[in-house]
């Protein structure tokens, strides 16, 4: 059981909160349990669910780089929730399971991985791992593959699921299914 | 609040007599998500509930999650306020001066200010 126990579904009131957290399920990141916990407090709940989709979802930077990003982020935080969920779309355009694997173990030689991707990839490894090497160089170099647009996307949505995943950690909460 | 117990919250709240055993778990809390997040545990939100709702709980741990995953990403890059302490608009690289590398609260900020000034 989490450490705060989810919400039954029927609890929810806010037929917007309700919407929000079918989304999420459609995509499959989060699951109900995040949105559930989340709903204690209806306010909170719905910016986080918005931003968590949006930040996941829309933009100009290939949503499979974020999934895989997201993932490895979610090891490194040591959150077997958001480790163990997968989003259906990156999933449906094509992101299996082994390329996934690939990019929290072996992204800067695994051949599968372009230079574009792995920089990003670094820069998510780096943030948490070592910021002080998130320097003037390594922006430099996320300019030669991103726009500037693309580059606070991915830090913005680096930031944000991060911070999530640390808080979840704390909770101890799984998924609702298994993946 | 001042900043003399904005200093005393970071730094010293753990043995301060400013804050309440409710701050303290709060400030603990917020610390530990970000240092040692196994410790904060079953036992550890027991502690929370002692002094918090679960909504309250929730607010918390979404509030901190929130600032731990975006004031890293903020430091890298490398951007300063908009005023000094004084409250004078100042440009990016002057900011970058007064408020150097490390974060410091605005009271730090302007004691050295005012150290210059007399030097």
């Amino acid at each position: 059981m989490p450490n705060i126990e989810p919400l039954p579904l029927e609890a929810i009131e806010d037929a917007e909160l309700r919407a929000l957290i079918a989304r999420c399920e459609a995509l499959g990141v989060p699951d109900a349990v995040f949105g559930r916990i989340l709903a204690r407090v209806p306010a909170y709940a719905k910016v986080t669910l918005e931003a968590m989709l949006h930040s996941h979802t829309e933009g100009s930077v290939d949503h499979r780089l974020k999934e895989m990003i997201r993932v490895s982020l979610a090891r490194f935080a040591r959150d077997q929730y958001f480790s163990a969920l997968r989003s259906r779309r990156a999933q449906q355009a094509g992101l299996d399971e082994a390329t996934i694997e690939a990019a929290c173990s072996r992204y800067e030689t695994d051949p599968r991985f372009t230079e574009a991707q792995r920089v990003a990839l670094r820069y998510a490894d780096m943030m948490y791992l070592d910021p002080n090497q998130v320097d003037a160089a390594m922006y430099g170099e996320l300019k030669r593959h991103y726009t500037e647009a693309q580059i606070m996307e991915l830090g913005a949505f680096i930031a944000f699921h991060y911070g999530m995943q640390v808080f979840m950690r704390t909770l101890g909460a799984t998924p609702t299914l298994p993946t | 609040m001042s900043e003399a117990k904005l200093d005393d919250g970071i730094d010293n709240y753990a043995a301060s007599a400013a804050f309440s055993p409710a701050e303290k778990v709060a400030l603990a809390y917020a610390e530990l998500m970000g240092t040692s997040p196994e410790k904060v545990d079953a036992a550890f939100y027991g502690r929370l509930r002692e002094h918090y709702s679960e909504e309250e709980i929730v607010e918390l741990g979404t509030f901190i999650g929130f600032n731990i995953g975006y004031h890293t990403f903020f430091g890298t890059i490398k951007f300063y306020p908009l005023f000094s302490p004084d409250g004078r608009l100042v440009s990016q690289d002057e900011s970058a001066r007064l408020y150097g590398d490390q974060p410091m609260s605005l009271g730090s900020a302007r004691s050295e200010q005012a150290a210059e000034k007399v030097s």
